[in-house]
């Protein structure tokens, strides 16, 4: 995609009571068409959109992906994720500050998914709003940068515990900063013993095959997961 | 140290309630800041040091809101300002009922400075009036010159940016002046103050603005 086109659609938070329905309906989706979704989650300037781009290098030979950026209003991530080889909608969430199942859905049909392996969605920044809404992904995964400080998960407790796997970004400054990884690791895994920690610098590439590797083995035992149902359908 | 739950309020005026809050503060000659950034910019680090500076000629309160723990307000006490965690409940942001139960709470009538720590969030904080006399905004250079793009809302309401972490500029893609001009288009009149609260820089500034600004909402 040009980085001059990209699609742009207005979303309001729904007043929808039970958003838990309508993510088992994206969850639905997905599996459908095949599709692994990863929900990702940070403070803003966290550094979710250059890992994103990062990703999207790593990966983009092996799997065809698309990004739904979530933005209060703007497009400035949009274009940096397109000019990295995904496929990208822009959604604005009108003063909302998270994303909900519905949103997602929209923003999934609005993004199309017949050529994708892979979405991830980059919700809006933000550590609150975000982790109360299960948006029907296959996974969530948050990112902490050092620079935010070891104690945010005594704060923020929430967030924590709904990730499966928490990136701690930014490490390439850790000797700047007063950020105490294993602190850190202790308070995320009080909250969430089967937490994934994977201390990542997005800037320097430093660890970042971990993450990489651990997101391909995902990706890889979901679609075997759904090869062998479609086996077993095959058969019946 | 005092712990108060509070749910949102359920009046629907919230504008009303913040004028409201604004005029008994005018009277009884406290000010009031609310404090808005995103988790970790550096809100705690810099009340602090801003205490450390101007207790001895001011009384100083600080409201703590948050959404669960007390690890914030137990570092304020220790620093000698009266303290009290606001729990939010889960929510995002504090509104005008809230920051009264807090500071009804808070049982003390002759503070000259009160401060509102509001929940780490560049959004929803923005869309709610307090009641406070300044909103100031901090915002930390590892965040990025480009969040005023992306939030814009919150440097349109704030009366001055606090620029946190300015000894650490060295270490990332900030441009200062940039990000000093994507602010000014959204808000002409804000202040923009770049400070280090952890090697001093520009505090004698901010606080000197502080110190006026109560000046101001005196006369």
């Amino acid at each position: 995609m040009n980085k001059n086109e990209i699609d742009i659609l207005e979303v309001k938070s729904d007043v929808i009571a039970d958003n838990d329905r309508e993510a088992a309906k994206v969850r639905d989706l997905l599996k459908q068409k095949k599709v692994f979704m990863v929900n990702l989650m940070a403070s803003p300037g966290a550094g979710k959109t250059t890992s994103l781009v990062r990703t999207i290098e790593a990966l983009k030979d092996k799997y065809r992906i698309g990004v739904i950026e979530a933005d209060v209003d703007s497009d400035v991530d949009a274009k940096t994720v397109a000019a990295a080889g995904a496929k990208v909608i822009q959604l604005h969430t009108g003063g909302a500050c998270h994303m909900d199942a519905n949103m997602t859905h929209r923003g999934l049909e609005g993004l199309g998914l017949d050529d994708l392996d892979l979405v991830v969605l980059e919700n809006v920044g933000n550590l609150v709003c975000p982790a109360e809404f299960d948006v029907g992904a296959n996974k969530r995964v948050a990112i902490l940068s050092v620079p935010e400080g070891h104690d945010k998960p005594l704060k923020y407790p929430l967030m924590f515990t709904v990730c499966d796997l928490l990136m701690v970004g930014k490490t390439d400054v850790a000797e700047v900063f007063d950020f105490d990884l294993a602190a850190c690791e202790e308070y995320v895994k009080k909250l969430n013993p089967q937490i994934e920690v994977i201390p990542v610098s997005a800037k320097t590439g430093e660890n970042f095959d971990k993450w990489i590797d651990w997101l391909e083995a995902q990706i890889e035992s979901f679609r075997q997961d759904f090869d062998k149902e479609k086996r077993e359908e095959d058969r019946a | 140290m005092r712990v108060i739950e509070l749910n949102k309020s359920v009046t629907e005026s919230n504008d009303a309630d913040a004028e409201a809050l604004r005029n008994d503060f005018r009277q009884s000659g406290t000010l009031l800041f609310n404090l808005m950034s995103s988790p970790g910019s550096g809100k705690t680090s810099l009340l602090s040091r801003l205490i450390k500076d101007m207790a001895k000629k001011f009384e100083i309160g600080v409201m703590e809101a948050d959404i669960a723990s007390d690890v914030d307000a137990k570092k304020i006490e220790d620093l000698g300002a009266c303290a009290i965690q606001a729990h939010t409940d889960g929510m995002c942001h504090m509104d005008a009922g809230m920051t009264k139960r807090a500071y009804e709470a808070m049982d003390e009538n002759e503070l000259d400075l009160i401060f509102l720590e509001n929940v780490g969030n560049l959004i929803c904080p923005a869309e709610f009036d307090t009641g406070a006399g300044i909103n100031l905004m901090i915002l930390s250079i590892p965040e990025g010159d480009d969040k005023p793009l992306k939030y814009p809302l919150m440097f349109e309401k704030s009366d001055a940016l606090i620029l946190t972490k300015i000894d650490t500029i060295d270490y990332f893609d900030f441009d200062l002046e940039k990000c000093k001009e994507r602010v000014k288009r959204l808000n002409p009149d804000i202040k923009i103050f770049p400070v280090s609260a952890k090697t001093g820089e520009g505090m004698q500034e901010l606080e000197t603005y502080i110190e006026d600004s109560l000046k101001d909402w005196r006369a």
